[in-house]
């Protein structure tokens, strides 16, 4: 667009006419010269992977114009997409041409602007100061936060060869609680086969908005057999909208609503008998503890009707195996509250009782191809350091339960307040906007001796950093082979470079190439893209030449119903847990109230809940002027709020409201709703931005981390990042 | 069939609809909109009160009618229906008198503040005589929209409203769109 708008106006100029001043006779000839290039256009189609959420990596075809990325189509062969596009696939390729971003290496000086510098001395600058860091404070000093993409592996090894086991993922603000239940439960986490489905409960996830797109491509397909979807949300959220029933439940209780669900298809033996005789330890002791929780009690928890709960029990039960509760994602129990974790290990059990693990329309463990050893073509690979990680993730006394690839990132800033870290890379990721109380965030960053941000714009993160490493854009790079598409059958897939850099960037293995030399670790990146592409396709006997040409391809053998022991060390479904136990933690899910709670005198007072909206991702897209012009344009950016207790507050839609809480305030605009649990407002995620280099996003609306105090839950260092309660006045 | 003519149409199943604009963006890449400019937009509605609630999403773009107002009080010409039932502009003729903008029940004509001529939904007809589907329709991961030959009595779209019941968007106004709606 913005080269057709450039063309337009120096075609206006030649002519001789003002822009302003466009006349009929301007318009005419200007029509005809895009007719002309219409017509003259040469088309290119080449797959890749979208890169518009980082999470899903659809497999895409880009569709090239004159040499000018033009459109997008979802590759039909890729599992994650089957044929489809999400809105922010589609607009993020605009970020290719987007006047945000860095188009060289900048470096921060002393009165904080910043500066450009070459690829050169960059590298040469950061391995001095990252050398003196590392004398004097050792490795381990030195972390790395990134999104989890296909490229994760080379950062793993930049940092293995340094010697520092700090590397982290944005997972405890997410997803981790999920995670881990779900790895204590069946030793891995397993995906949903919603297609064949009779049953779909899905319990505060919204793939219709944070979108995946398979899984609504499947609920549709279920639906139309004639599946029955409930959805569990305290807001009427997008996936709801396809809900036979929705459960508007009281925010932070799902675990009551779950153990009553679990309690009554228990009571009534309509769990899977010889699923659970066979398969599972532990069934017993759940027999036993369950029994303080029926339906009669969880309705006054939860919110839900007795005979609502026992309904949707007996109907999920009836139609066992074929019957699963989704496995969820961020909302609801990856990282929402203190109870978060014995949520997840509900809902992994409750599968379980269906007996639907490893079977056609229930929950099955994804395919995992193993991609090639870079050490096969003569490249060693660094040692895992031993020392522990500093966020204590995963030490038993800490945070047991923390994954090591994941970390706690938001403990970042305390530990660069303590003096535990002193250096930090961050890669496509933006702590000071997606962690909790920024200005907690910003204090521990700026203590850092060093932050070098690599990424495609001035996020907030890469405004406060002393060294900004622009990344070519995807679709000017090429990355590692990836295995995100692995599900029932395992799918490799690739980013292909569909264009030429269009300014002095550098794609993510350059950089650390260029890195390494200075550091002494040059030995750990000898190789190439395309060489260790080659070497991690090895093994399935496809060629780099042939991965590009098709963007998606299966490898090995298809998925097949029937059981497989899970990876637990009984090797069955783990009810009970020794593990935790032994790590005192609670071996069953019993109920645990949240850790906050509104007032109830208090009439202004709300639990603070927030979600996210298609047209966005995160805080990395709304700067894209035809995303940014979707969230506008339908007014998406506005707080929801409970009609009767609206009314109480007399404020009315669209009106602007003051939100407080303990450490933030804000104004936003709200949307008025019979769709939300009266007990909380919600807030879109995506907004409020405070980056001033991108100024299009700058203070436009908010977001929950303005609001959310820092917490760590006990077991996997997680955010609680629902745990926040909010003053609401009309201003 | 390459003899008959054909007469394309659009089944929209707002029932299935999640609102997510994946349909909205397409368009404007395929058709190469400015941000601004859009072709397809998703209304909302709520219904009922907490906790007995449902919402509903309902695309609306360019209705292609037989019977096309728009084209009626073009001063120009620009605005006009192909054989096959698709309503046009032609960009060339287009004056910027925005009288169809004001004439179209349905709201679905843009000007464009980038390009100075209206716009709108064209039904990717590039594409389609190239014998591919409208972008809208092959991004929509509900595949709430079936697109193709009414005339074809066995065609998809054919045999997709002989099995639901669907309406017209303001029947009433006798504008005869070429999209049928299932409103659930
Ligand atoms: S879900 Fe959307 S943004 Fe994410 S990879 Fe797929 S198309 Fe791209
Ligand atoms: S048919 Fe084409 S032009 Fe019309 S709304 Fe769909 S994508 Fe846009
Ligand atoms: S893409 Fe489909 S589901 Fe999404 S808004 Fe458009 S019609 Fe609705």
């Amino acid at each position: 667009m913005l080269n057709d708008k450039l063309s337009r106006r120096s075609f206006l100029k030649a002519a001789g006419v003002g822009v302003a001043a466009t006349s009929a006779l301007s318009l005419l000839s200007f029509t005809k010269w895009r007719k002309e290039s219409s017509e003259k256009s040469e088309v290119s189609k080449i797959p890749t992977q979208c890169q518009g959420c980082g999470a899903n990596r659809c497999g895409i075809y880009v569709y090239v114009k004159n040499g000018r990325i033009w459109k997008i189509e979802g590759n039909p062969k890729a599992n994650n997409n089957p044929g489809s596009v999400c809105p922010r696939g589609h607009g993020f390729i605009h970020g290719l041409y987007d006047i945000h971003r860095v188009k060289q290496p900048l470096k921060k000086t002393e009165n904080n602007t910043f500066v450009p510098i070459s690829w050169e001395e960059a590298f040469k600058e950061i391995a001095i100061r990252l050398n003196l860091i590392i004398m004097e404070n050792g490795p381990q000093s030195v972390f790395w936060l990134q999104y989890p993409m296909a490229n994760a592996a080379l950062s793993f090894r930049f940092m293995h060869a340094l010697g520092s086991p700090n590397t982290a993922s944005h997972g405890s603000t997410c997803y981790v609680a999920r995670n881990a239940a779900f790895n204590v439960t069946y030793g891995g986490l397993p995906y949903i086969d919603m297609k064949n489905s009779r049953y779909i409960i899905i319990v505060g996830r919204n793939p219709a908005a944070g979108i995946r797109l398979d899984q609504l491509t499947d609920l549709m397909y279920a639906k139309n057999n004639g599946a029955k979807v409930v959805v569990v949300d305290p807001r009427h959220s997008e996936t709801a909208v396809l809900a036979n029933d929705w459960l508007p439940v009281n925010p932070g209780t799902d675990l009551a609503l779950l153990l009553a669900m679990i309690y009554v298809i228990i009571d009534e033996n309509l769990y899977d008998r010889e699923f659970v005789e066979n398969n599972t330890v532990g069934f017993d002791k759940l027999q036993d503890s369950i029994v303080t929780y029926p339906p009669e009690w969880a309705e006054k928890v939860c919110h839900i009707p007795k005979d609502t709960i026992y309904r949707i029990a007996r109907e999920f039960a009836a139609n066992k195996p074929h019957a699963l509760v989704h496995r969820g994602y961020h909302g609801g129990y990856g990282a929402g509250y203190i109870n978060s974790f014995q949520t997840a290990r509900a809902v992994a059990i409750i599968n379980a009782l269906a007996g639907n693990f490893e079977r056609t329309g229930g929950l099955y463990m994804p395919l995992k191809p193993e991609l090639g050893e870079l050490k096969e073509g003569g490249h060693p690979s660094p040692e895992i350091p031993k020392v522990p990680k500093a966020d204590g993730s995963g030490i038993p006394g800490r945070y047991p339960l923390g994954s090591y690839s994941d970390g706690i990132s938001h403990a970042i800033p305390e530990l660069a307040l303590s003096g535990d870290l002193s250096a930090g890379f961050i890669y496509h990721t933006n702590p000071l906007r997606t962690n909790p109380n920024p200005k907690r965030v910003i204090t521990g960053y700026r203590k850092l001796q060093l932050l070098v941000t690599i990424d495609c714009v001035m996020s907030e993160t890469a405004s406060i950093s002393d060294y900004v490493l622009p990344e070519s854009f995807f679709l000017e790079r090429d990355d590692a082979v990836d295995t995100v598409h692995s599900l029932k059958t395992g799918q490799v897939s690739i980013v292909q470079q569909i264009v030429k850099p269009m300014f002095d960037t550098k794609p993510l293995l350059d950089i650390l190439v260029g890195l390494s030399k200075g550091l002494g670790i040059e030995k750990y990146f000898n190789f190439t893209q395309e060489e260790a592409n080659a070497l991690r396709l090895k093994p399935f006997g496809i060629t780099v030449e042939d991965l590009k040409k098709e963007g998606v391809m299966n490898v090995g053998e298809a998925w097949r119903d029937g059981f497989k022991p899970p990876k637990t060390k009984s090797g069955k479904v783990e009810i009970y847990s020794e593990k935790l136990s032994a790590l005192n933690i609670d071996p069953l899910p019993n109920w645990i109230a949240p850790l906050t709670n509104p007032d109830p005198a208090d009439r202004s007072s709300f639990r603070l809940l927030h979600g996210k909206q298609s047209a966005q991702t995160n805080a990395m897209t709304f700067h894209i002027p035809m995303l940014r012009q979707l969230s506008l344009r339908t007014d998406m950016i506005r707080l929801w709020i409970n009609r009767s207790r609206a009314e109480e507050l007399n404020i009315k839609d669209g009106d602007n409201v003051l939100i407080e809480s303990d450490i933030g305030r804000g104004v936003m605009k709200v949307r008025v709703t019979e769709g939300l649990h009266p007990s909380c407002v919600w807030m879109p995620s995506g907004y409020g931005g405070f980056s001033k280099h991108l100024d299009n996003s700058y203070g436009v609306g908010l977001s929950y981390n303005d609001f959310l105090p820092t917490y760590f839950d006990p077991v996997v260092g997680h955010v609680m990042a629902n745990e926040i309660i909010v003053r609401i006045k009309k201003v | 069939m390459t003899d008959t003519i054909k007469k394309w149409g659009m089944l929209i199943d707002s029932s299935k609809c999640i609102g997510c604009h994946s349909c909205t963006v397409a368009c404007q890449n395929q058709n190469e909109l400015p941000p601004r400019d859009n072709f397809n937009r998703i209304e909302e509605r709520e219904y009922g009160k907490f906790p007995n609630f449902s919402r509903r999403f309902l695309p609306v773009q360019c209705q292609h009618c037989d019977n096309p107002p728009c084209v009626k009080v073009c001063p120009v010409g620009a605005s006009y229906k192909r054989q096959d039932g698709v309503v046009m502009v032609d960009a060339q003729k287009c004056i910027g008198c925005k009288y169809c903008l004001l004439s179209c029940p349905y709201n679905v004509r843009v000007i464009s503040e980038e390009y100075g001529h209206v716009h709108k939904c064209n039904f990717c007809i590039e594409m389609v005589l190239k014998g591919e589907k409208p972008a809208c329709v092959t991004t929509c991961p509900m595949g709430v929209r079936v697109f193709g030959d009414l005339n074809d009595p066995g065609g998809e779209i054919s045999i997709a409203l002989a099995k639901v019941s669907h309406i017209r968007l303001l029947k009433e106004l006798n504008t005869k769109p070429s999209i049928y709606y299932v409103i659930k």
